[in-house]
């Protein structure tokens, strides 16, 4: 339309165009409500040690919600990256525990991680894009896959895992916590990825798939990438399960899946694609993370933890939903 | 040599056969027109060549050698661009992005160089400045353009291939006259460099203004080419129907009466309007007599599309006093319009009219179940209730459990007009309905809804085709600016009055 922008109307306009521009806004939002809210209830949530310890918990989640953006981004999904965390989970630990945990051992063992947490990525890629089958279905089927991998590795939990890596993980380095580093290094890799070229054809893969493919991208392999970048974001989701139990279990990963869903789409992605961000799913990753323990800062009684952390989320997830529908209206 | 050439190409979809036999010959620097009814198979061979349909035959030569376009990712060696007629768009990605999207600009070997794709953006831009209108730059988002605008980010898109071979499949259906011209200016350009181009239109003025050579296309097979001072649009015509009628003329329609139902007060009016301001357009008013076809013309863009969805509901935001039979009209959403017997009919299918994916017996009938508050569906009755509107319209579909979407963009449109006739409605309100429907189709078209007004059914018909508008409307409204400038009834109904009208300063 071409009509003309009045004053009034430029308020909420500009309000709406910044929302589309940012959609993680939302997400910043609630996070600093759950702040001041944790703050308010049990002010020593607030210190630095507590919000230490939330990033250093909540930290697997970021990275798995990170990983998860990338398929979404292209219109798929993955329920199997919870399998892949547990399977890389128990295969470095199991490593480690033969090998010795040596700093040099411990690098080589994190970089077959990385490969396996690829390799499972590149198998769900080839599954739904290649094979074409239903992302929703193959990725579950996967996941049972993986996890039967992680079982046949290590059949039961509790093999701990040697001392450097969760002295490693819980330390700091030059009086600074090592998952701060660890967020850092995230940024900066997020930051480089957001630049590259297979970003924005992720985002027109999940736009239109047969627009993309009519636009001459390599539809198959854009989609087959996104997933390999998945895999490797959840080995690095992986590792930080490892530091932050120090030890490995077969099915550390199942609960994690819809969580990261969850996540994504609080952050602002759409489950159809070609929409979000990457910075809303690490955002909404915390906030999952800042939920959880306000619950049991205001002292909900154990039986009812659960209940109250499901409608938490239903709210934030609502808010964040409905603001960015304004927006997009 | 040609530059391009298809010989004895064919194509089926099941048993529906979208193209027979297609032979065309492009030279280098030349403009070749193709002109054919909806249906015929024109983007079928087009999506041939750019090699997202593979052929069941034939062969496709360039530079006089047989390639197989192995996909459209191949079509970037090649030398092929192709404009796609529903448009090959990522909504949520910018202007700059879709115009570079494929071949982004490399950098540093995975980065997308953001200097060098704005500088493609810019450059292709600068070619429609002036033109693109409102609220277009480098950095919208796609989603947030007109269809115009989206159109001309095509055309973008399609140049900026730099290709050796162009096809432009329908590139000015939603241009404005202005838009059109640039577009004809830049291809003229690309043809004295050398480039081979192929456009498909269905507007006979736009094909003899630019095209070189003409090809017709019918049933999916080319039957004719000719240099274009060779021919002449009755020739043409003729060609593409296969059968020898007189070319419709620009002709009023019949005045009888004319007078008379100009002079209806609004309290007579089937549909009656007052004050009507909203995002688009100030203070409209006018009132439509029973029997009377009334228009909307002018420049693409100046409200009339708005108005037309704003009565219907679909447009939040508007105020002023709409009376449907002399009661009031809140439009609070086109389902309280459509339970008071609103019609509304649009020409972009894709966002306001085909549930894609669905069976057209599905597209038929979701008007049927609204008015009538059915809750189920009883397939057998459904099916006596949408033969004859779609048969009305001469539409062509295989059956109704095939998806709407397997139909050609004219025949689909047909589907989306058909579901307003199983039950007849107050008003219909046509938002410039005849996008991409071919000659005949349009003839069909027009003459139903003169019917459907001699029933004493309100029409309102806007067209950015002034042809269309002249031969049919009975009063004219000309927009500009969001306000009707003129009203031309009777004998003022000229194509020097409208156009004198719509470029007028508003
Ligand atoms: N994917 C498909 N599946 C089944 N049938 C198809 C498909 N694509 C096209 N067709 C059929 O092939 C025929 C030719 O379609 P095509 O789109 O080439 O027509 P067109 O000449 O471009 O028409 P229009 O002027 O309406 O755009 C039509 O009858 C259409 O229904
Ligand atoms: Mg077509």
């Amino acid at each position: 339309m071409k009509g003309a922008p009045t004053a009034a109307a430029a308020g909420p306009a500009g309000l709406r165009q910044f929302l589309v521009r940012f959609p993680f806004l939302p997400a910043l939002c609630i996070l600093i409500v759950l702040l001041a809210l944790n703050g308010i209830f049990e002010p020593r949530s607030l210190s630095f040690r507590s919000l230490t310890g939330i990033v250093s918990t909540y930290l697997a989640l970021m990275m798995l919600a990170v990983a998860q953006t990338y398929v979404v981004y292209a219109g798929d999904i993955d329920l199997s990256v919870g399998a892949i965390v547990s399977l890389v989970n128990v295969a470095i630990v199991a490593l480690l525990q033969q090998m010795g945990g040596g700093g040099l051992t411990v690098l080589a063992v994190l970089g077959i991680g990385l490969a396996v947490g690829l390799a499972c990525g590149i198998v769900n890629g080839l599954v739904v894009a290649w094979l074409r089958l239903q992302a929703i279905v193959a990725t579950f089927a996967t996941s049972i896959l993986f996890t039967g991998l992680a079982l046949w590795i290590m059949p039961v939990a509790g093999t701990p895992a040697p001392a450097a890596v969760w002295r490693t993980y819980g330390g700091r380095i030059l009086e600074i916590p090592f998952v701060f580093w660890a967020v850092a290094a995230l940024a900066l890799v997020l930051a480089i990825l957001a630049r590259t070229r297979l970003t924005t054809q992720l985002l027109a893969v999940g736009d239109d798939a047969v627009r993309a493919y009519q636009s001459g991208l390599p539809v198959t392999r854009i989609r087959i990438r996104g997933y390999a970048l998945c895999g490797v974001f959840a080995a690095l989701a992986a590792f930080c399960v490892t530091g932050d139990t120090a030890s490995g279990d077969p099915l550390v990963g199942a609960k994690m899946t819809l969580s990261s869903v969850a996540a994504v789409v609080l952050g602002g992605c759409a489950l159809s694609g070609g929409v979000g961000t990457v910075t809303g799913s690490v955002l909404a990753a915390v906030i999952i993370g800042l939920i959880n323990s306000l619950v049991y800062f205001v002292g909900t009684p154990s039986e009812w933890q659960n209940l109250v952390q499901g409608l938490a989320i239903i709210v934030a997830l609502m808010a964040g939903v409905l603001v960015t529908r304004w927006a997009r209206s | 040599m040609a530059k391009l050439e298809l010989r004895g190409v064919g194509k089926a979809y099941g048993a529906t056969v979208a193209l027979r036999q297609g032979d065309l010959e492009i030279e280098a620097g030349e403009v070749h027109a193709l002109i054919g009814a909806n249906g015929s198979g024109k983007s079928t061979l087009c999506k041939i060549v750019a090699g997202s349909v593979r052929p069941d035959r034939g062969e496709v030569l360039i530079d006089g050698r047989a390639v197989t376009v192995r996909g459209p990712e191949a079509t970037g060696a090649l030398g092929i661009g192709i404009f796609y007629q529903e448009l090959s768009l990522a909504r949520h990605r910018t202007v700059a992005e879709n115009i570079s999207l494929p071949r982004l600009p490399r950098k540093g070997g995975i980065f997308v160089d953001r200097a060098a794709m704005a500088a493609i953006a810019d450059r292709h831009i600068a070619l429609f400045a002036g033109v693109a209108g409102a609220g277009f730059g480098a950095d919208v988002p796609v989603e947030r353009l007109r269809p115009d605008q989206a159109q001309l980010v095509e055309i973008m898109k399609t140049l900026a291939s730099e290709a050796a071979i162009l096809i432009f499949d329908e590139p000015t259906s939603a241009l404005d006259r202005a838009q059109a011209e640039r577009f004809f200016e830049i291809l003229r350009e690309r043809k004295r460099a050398g480039v081979g181009i192929i456009f498909i239109s269905h507007r006979m003025d736009e094909i003899f203004a630019i095209a070189d050579r003409v090809t017709v296309i019918r049933d999916g097979e080319t039957v004719g080419t000719a240099r274009i001072e060779d021919t002449d649009p009755t020739a043409v015509i003729n060609l593409m129907v296969g059968r020898h009628e007189a070319a419709s003329a620009d002709a009023p329609p019949d005045t009888g009466g004319e007078d008379g139902r100009a002079s209806q007060s609004a309290a007579q009016a089937v549909l009656a309007v007052r004050g009507f301001s909203g995002p688009g357009f100030r203070d409209i008013g006018f009132a439509v007599a029973p029997g009377e076809i009334l228009g909307f013309g002018g420049l693409h863009g100046q409200g009339q599309s708005a108005v037309l969805r704003a009565i219907f509901g679909a447009l939040p935001g508007a105020s002023g006093e709409i009376r449907l039979n002399g009661d009031a009209l809140q439009p609070t959403g086109p389902r309280a319009t459509i339970a008071r017997g609103c019609a509304y009919i649009s020409g972009d299918r894709s966002r306001d009219g085909v549930i894609h994916e669905r069976p057209i017996l599905e597209n038929v009938t979701p008007i049927h179940f609204l008015r009538n508050r059915l809750g189920l569906a009883h397939p057998a009755r459904l099916r006596d209730k949408a033969a004859p509107a779609l048969e009305a319209l001469k539409t062509k579909f295989a059956g109704f459990g095939h998806p709407v979407s397997s139909l050609s963009g004219g025949n689909q449109q047909k589907v989306v007009i058909a579901r307003w006739l199983i039950d007849r409605p107050a008003v219909i309100l046509l938002d410039d309905p005849t996008k991409g429907i071919d000659l005949s189709a349009k003839a069909d078209l027009f003459a139903l809804i003169r019917d459907l007004a001699d029933e004493g059914i309100g029409i309102v018909l806007y067209s950015s085709e002034d042809a269309e508008l002249l031969a049919n409307a009975d009063r004219i409204l000309v927009f500009n600016g969001g306000r009707v400038t003129r009203v031309l009834s009777g004998a003022e109904r000229t194509r020097h009055n409208l156009y004198r009208a719509a470029y007028e300063a508003a």
